[in-house]
């Protein structure tokens, strides 16, 4: 910028500034009231996982028509979950969890092998 | 405009407790107190209308608190001026969508007799009339001109001259690269220079 422009863009600051010092009572007050109601956010709780609500609501009803509609083989699609879910909430050792796929597959080696017996 | 809160619990600010909320509460306070009556006249000159423009601090203000509160002090004032900026952009769309559909109905504005009271008290700087006159007029001219600027290159030049924001800092709060920053802003002042040329030399 040359001294033209630099002395512009000062003018431009000043008048700025003044009309910034300049600011009315009553629009102080309001704004002293926006910063209060801003500050007020802080004790609200955070909602940030209202925001998935909707996704997760639809992803629940995808699921549990999967579940309810999901033809042939459904038992499959619902024990598999199931039987997860129950290793995970036990307290197994760890060893065994690194190991469920093995023993996920292992149960299905059982359940056709019983299917050959019948 | 939401009414104020006069208690304030620091348990909710994310990831701090104890001293820490505290000081980071404090320090909020007083990054407000320091932007807001800056931020509403870049505000203004971008909207020009002041209950607008304080409509769009407070937003940004809210949205600071609740989305960047936990950031860091240095942080705040780039994000809450690219909070602002996109306010101010999201204001000019519903207005041009607004001014489309008042066209067809030629809703007439209703008439503002509101008498504000505390309007009406002594300029705070105590400048004499004459004084508060002549700035208005050159601050008059100097509102027109930026707001008759390009969108980008008005957002360069409030941010690096009358907040006086570095070329990173405008450039986060742009959203745009230090280079973009430095082409809208030297337009902006050329294009200044030729407007205010007669009246401010």
């Amino acid at each position: 910028m040359n001294k033209t422009d630099q002395q512009l863009a000062q003018q431009a600051k000043d008048a700025f500034d003044r009309s910034v010092d300049g600011l009315d009572a009553a629009t102080l007050s309001r704004l002293n009231r926006a910063r209060q109601a801003a500050l007020a956010e802080l004790e609200r709780p955070n909602r940030q996982w209202q925001r998935w609500m909707p996704a997760t609501g639809v992803a629940a009803a995808v699921v549990l028509v999967m579940i309810t509609f999901g033809g042939p083989g459904e038992n499959d699609v619902i024990s598999a979950p199931a039987t997860d879910l129950d290793i995970l909430l036990s307290e197994e050792s760890i060893e065994m969890l690194e190991d469920l796929e093995f023993y996920s597959w292992l149960d299905t080696q059982e359940f056709e092998g019983n299917g050959d017996l019948g | 405009m939401m009414a104020g809160t006069a208690n304030f619990s620091v348990s909710c600010i994310p990831k701090l407790t104890g001293a820490r909320a505290l000081d980071k509460e404090r320090q909020l306070r007083q990054f407000l107190a320091e932007v807001e009556r800056r931020a509403l006249r870049i505000a203004e000159i971008g909207v020009r209308d002041r209950d607008e423009a304080l409509d769009l601090v407070q937003d940004a203000m809210i949205k600071l608190t609740r989305n960047y509160a936990s950031r860091d002090r240095e942080e705040w004032t780039p994000l809450f001026y690219r909070i602002l900026q996109n306010g101010v952009r999201d204001w000019h769309r519903r207005q041009a969508v607004r001014n489309r559909v008042m066209v067809w109905f030629q809703k007439a504005k209703p008439a503002d007799n509101d008498c504000d009271v505390i309007a009406a008290v002594p300029d705070p700087a105590g400048r004499s009339p004459d004084e508060q006159l002549e700035n208005a007029e050159a601050m008059q001219e100097m509102e027109l001109a930026v707001h008759e600027l390009p969108p980008r290159q008005r957002e360069a030049f409030m941010l690096r001259t009358l907040e006086g924001l570095n070329v990173a800092g405008t450039a986060v709060a742009m959203g745009c690269s230090e280079g973009t920053v430095k082409t809208h802003y030297s337009r902006a002042v050329h294009t200044l220079r030729d407007k205010l040329r007669e009246h401010w030399q």
